[in-house]
């Protein structure tokens, strides 16, 4: 259990890496500078995740939270993960309360604020994603991101003066060419430039753009590796060199930077008797769906601990119940179990038996507790307990004290174990079949060869 | 009430560890273990035949770069290897135990001949080749087991053994420890690397007459030692047991040494500085014989175009001429897969043979045999397999020669580009204007840029250099974003540095140099 709890947190963790970071890019291409605060979203915490519901909102209204602390907690039909913050900030509003049910993925559950903003001016942002389901909104994203990328660049130049409302696709090279400095300064001629290029322009490309005024290097035809603006495709633009040169370069270039195996010519044309169609391999063998638990079990006769247990009555007149038999012989058992098969081993390990240092095999210590129903010697209704599961403690512990009265020496078939064989079995998980075996056959040793060193 | 229970409990566990392991151990719950047992037994089927996405001949560099990307990339790999160590040809007995040996002839060098001129006075300075060999060693081991480490972390499996083809499909392994193996993948790898070609007419033997394997594990220092061929292995043996006080003369057949691709200026000036250093040079000059029957090896030698004939005496005589690919037992015939006149197997531009799922890298087939170009092609060849594309640009792949200066260049070099008929610039700078060299007392050599005369674009960079090998790497950089030599001349770079040589001959190349 604590292992699904664990993965669960773990691609929580993931999940809400990933889900801030569309409101941080929502807040950057869509809702400018007037909207500080933003939605925050219900997180996909599995692949799978639809809705969930709200447990506890960990972060109350009004309260700064930084990166790594808990937000809140989400219960899904298959566990309850915790939401960890990204970034440090503050819980503005929060929109479906604790206990919420059934949230949809990406319905705005809360109003996040930046740390340090005033929460009585700030604006409610409008709720523009309760309406649409998480995988339409993954859809519209990008598309959105393009219409405001597409958007940015004419508001700026309008803003910035305005004589020159170009679109970039369709500029007038002539136009560019004229002195620049009439009109506008030559910053935002730089802003402009590091718009329309994904990658920052070469220190030559700029030094030159600057230098002769251009102010829109897009019209530039770009011959560099991936599109990349060079020095040579601003002097050919400018029309220093011919024109036709830097491309004639690049395809050079280009071709070099490939293997030439255009002259290969196989040495001694061996008879190729390979069969006419590639033998493709026989297709897949069905997975196999294998069972996640095994419960194996070992009859253990408990007579030489019931002998030792009343010898021990006998002779110090001390009462030992047999739990404490069990309990100890358990812990006895449950240590330097070797390791789990497919457990993934750590780096110091892996390190070691590089090194051959892995001879000694690799254990660690169990969490093996059995559960005990008698077989042999008890009436026949008494094997149906079999199946029930039961922790040892609720069975023995809590109706030993009971069994005092009834009398002691009927102990044993009061608490449903026989002097004969009982039946120890174990829930082992995938991969720790052998860890449970070797578990049970300790336990087995050690109840039924020497329990008196168990307590002595 | 656990807790008390346990320093009484461990100390019986040993007792308890040696039980039998008892036969009556039930399952219970039949229908979990009916499909248990059923599992149990297709498993045991399964395993020898199981289907990997990739298997891998060859635990080379290329070999091991692929199976450890592969590996991140998520599929079920395995790699092949009979060497015994991973890392091949790079690792065990070339790029690392030279570097070595280098490093260390290097400083023995340095303390018996420069360091009195620095302040430090040494007293008796003595060899211990021994000790030598073995900093050798404990280097290479390291390395080695660290890729072992990296395949068990990123979950590829190691076979130990000679793999050959059973079919398209298959590849049997000889198992090290003894035994057969079978490994069946939906695609291979070969990457089975390149030898030391030997030389015609010379048998190796690794004691008198050695290729690059026997010249990094020699015992004591040869008094003569005659070199084979000027290429970089040739120049950087010669140079670890020139510096340990070998008489080293490297004949080449060739009028300069370098081997292909360095620039004919830069390996002129290179072979100027290892003659003062002690090394003798004989270009143009062919091997006709040798014969090692007697105490030494003698090698009969004439001039490259016909010419008086001459016949030198070695204790030890290092064969590099050049490496071939390595393809033996491979069984290439067997699934009919072509190799060409030098032996290198026929690939297509994605890597593949003509069997689309089987594909080449590293020095068994075509371009120059480099480890860090071998790693490119593993790299890609993987991502051609996951994600259909992989990128290597085989105009920026530098190349080093670790002698002291290094010598490193990456692009085209003069003699190519005036072949081709290309305008070009050229720009330099000596490290005897560089503050930093001249504060190591380590001036020798230059920074040389070769850029396009019309765009400016850099074509080629070429250092003959203290760290030579570090500081191509800028270049190679440069080479790859299509930068121009104003790009790196309008780059900081830190003062004061060696790298500053670099900047200042960009500079030189498409305006002036500062400093020169």
């Amino acid at each position: 259990m604590a292992g699904v709890v664990n993965t669960a947190r773990l691609s929580a963790r993931l999940a809400s890496r990933y889900a801030p970071r569309q409101s941080t890019r929502r807040r950057l291409h869509v809702s400018s500078r007037q909207r500080a605060a933003q939605n925050y979203t219900m997180p996909a915490l599995s692949p799978t995740m639809t809705e969930g519901n709200i447990a506890t909102w960990r972060v109350k209204e009004g309260d700064s939270y930084s990166a790594g602390d808990v937000i809140l907690e989400i219960e899904t039909d298959k566990a309850t993960m915790d939401v960890e913050a990204q970034d440090e900030g503050k819980l503005f509003k929060i929109t479906q309360p604790d206990g919420a049910k059934g949230v949809k993925v990406g319905q705005r559950i809360a109003v996040m604020a930046e740390e340090g903003d005033d929460l009585s001016s700030l604006e409610m942002p409008a709720d523009d994603s309760s309406a649409s389901a998480s995988s339409g909104k993954e859809e519209k994203q990008p598309a959105e991101d393009r219409k405001t990328d597409s958007a940015s660049p004419k508001q700026e130049a309008s803003s910035t003066g305005g004589s020159r409302e170009i679109d970039p696709g369709v500029s007038d090279p002539k136009e560019m060419e004229k002195p620049y400095a009439e009109s506008a300064p030559t910053k935002p001629a730089a802003d402009r430039t590091q718009k329309h290029y994904k990658y920052p322009l070469f220190p030559a490309v700029q030094q030159l753009l600057h230098e002769k005024n251009i102010s829109d290097p897009s019209s530039i035809p770009a011959t560099g590796p991936n599109g990349r603006l060079l020095k040579g495709d601003v002097l050919a633009y400018l029309g220093q060199i011919n024109k036709d040169y830097p491309s004639a370069l690049s395809a050079r270039l280009t071709k070099l930077s490939h293997l030439d195996l255009t002259h290969t010519v196989a040495a001694q044309p061996t008879q190729p008797d390979q069969p006419a169609q590639k033998g493709e391999v026989p297709a897949s063998k069905p997975d196999i769906e294998l069972p996640s638990e095994t419960e194996i079990a070992v009859p253990i006769s408990l007579s030489a601990v019931i002998a030792t247990q009343k010898r021990v009555q006998s002779t110090l007149d001390i009462f030992l119940p047999l739990s404490t038999f069990i309990a100890r012989a358990s812990e006895l058992a449950n240590s330097d179990l070797p390791a789990r098969k497919g457990a993934a081993p750590s780096a110091d390990e892996l390190f070691n038996s590089v090194l051959g240092l892995d001879k000694i095999p690799r254990s660690s210590r169990g969490r093996f507790f059995p559960q005990i129903s008698g077989i042999s010697p008890l009436p026949p209704t008494r094997p149906a307990r079999k199946a029930k599961k039961a922790d040892i403690i609720d069975l023995l512990a809590p109706k030993a004290a009971k069994s005092k009265e009834v009398g002691r020496g009927q102990i044993a078939s009061a608490l449903g174990v026989s002097a004969g064989d009982n039946v120890f079995s174990v829930l082992a998980g995938r991969g720790e079949e052998e860890r449970a075996t070797e578990y049970l056959e300790r336990l087995k040793m050690a109840l039924e060869k020497e329990p008196g060193r168990l307590v002595l | 009430m656990f807790k008390q229970l346990i320093p009484r409990a461990t100390a019986r566990s040993s007792a308890l560890r040696s039980i039998q392991h008892p036969s009556h151990v039930s399952r219970l719950s039949p229908s979990t273990s009916l499909l248990q047992d059923r599992i149990v037994q297709r498993r045991g089927y399964a395993t020898p035949a199981e289907e990997k996405d990739l298997v891998i001949i060859g635990g080379g560099v290329a070999g091991y770069v692929a199976a450890i990307k592969a590996g991140q990339e998520g599929l079920k790999v395995a790699c092949i290897e009979k060497r015994g160590s991973l890392g091949g040809t790079c690792l065990n007995v070339g790029c690392i135990p030279s570097k070595s040996l280098l490093e260390n002839s290097r400083i023995y060098h340095q303390i018996q001949h420069d360091v009195k001129n620095r302040g430090i006075d040494v007293g008796d300075v003595k060899l211990n080749l021994t000790q030598m060999m073995k900093a050798k060693d404990t280097s290479v081991s390291g390395l080695t087991k660290g890729i072992e480490f990296l395949f068990k972390k990123n979950n590829v499996e190691y076979i130990k053994g000679a793999g050959r083809f059973e079919d398209q499909n298959t590849v049997a392994v000889d198992l090290t420890d003894g035994g057969n193996s079978v490994v069946r993948g939906k695609n291979i790898l070969i990457a089975t690397g390149s030898e030391a070609t030997p030389f015609p007419g010379l048998e190796i033997d690794e004691k008198k007459v050695v290729t690059s394997n026997g010249a990094i594990a020699l015992t004591e220092v040869p008094k003569k030692m005659i070199v084979i061929g000027g290429g970089i292995i040739g120049l950087e043996m010669g140079s670890v047991w020139s510096r340990l006080g070998s008489e080293v003369t490297v004949v080449e057949f060739l009028g300069a040494i370098g081997g292909p691709g360095m620039d004919a200026e830069i390996a002129k000036s290179i072979q100027k500085t290892l003659a003062k250093q002690g090394m003798k040079f004989m270009l143009n000059t062919k091997v006709t014989n040798g014969d090692a029957s007697g105490e030494g090896v003698k090698i009969d030698v004439e001039a490259a175009k016909g010419g008086k004939a001459q016949t030198l005496d070695a204790d030890v005589v290092l064969c590099a001429i050049g490496r071939r690919p390595y393809t033996q037992g491979l069984g290439l015939d067997k699934i009919g897969l072509e190799t060409d006149s030098k032996g290198r197997i026929v690939i297509d531009s994605e890597y593949r043979t003509k069997i689309p799922h089987i594909r080449v890298i590293g020095d068994c087939t075509f371009g120059p045999m480099l480890a860090h170009k071998a790693e490119e092609e593993a790299v890609a060849a993987v991502e051609y397999l996951t994600k259909s594309y992989g990128h290597v640009n085989y105009n920026a792949i530098p190349a080093v020669m670790y002698t002291h200066p290094e010598v490193a260049w990456v692009g085209q070099n003069e003699q190519e580009l005036k072949e081709e008929g290309v305008k070009y610039k050229v720009g330099s700078f000596p490290f005897t204007a560089n503050s930093r060299a001249k504060t190591n007392l380590d001036t020798e050599g230059m920074v040389k840029f070769l850029a396009d005369a019309e765009t400016d674009r850099i074509l080629g960079v070429h250092i003959i250099g203290p760290n030579a090998g570090e500081m191509i790497a800028e270049g190679t950089l440069a080479l790859e974003y299509g930068a121009s030599t104003e790009d790196v001349g309008r780059t900081s770079h830190a003062h004061p540095t060696l790298s500053e040589a670099f900047k200042e001959a960009a500079m030189s190349t498409y305006a002036k140099a500062i400093h020169y």
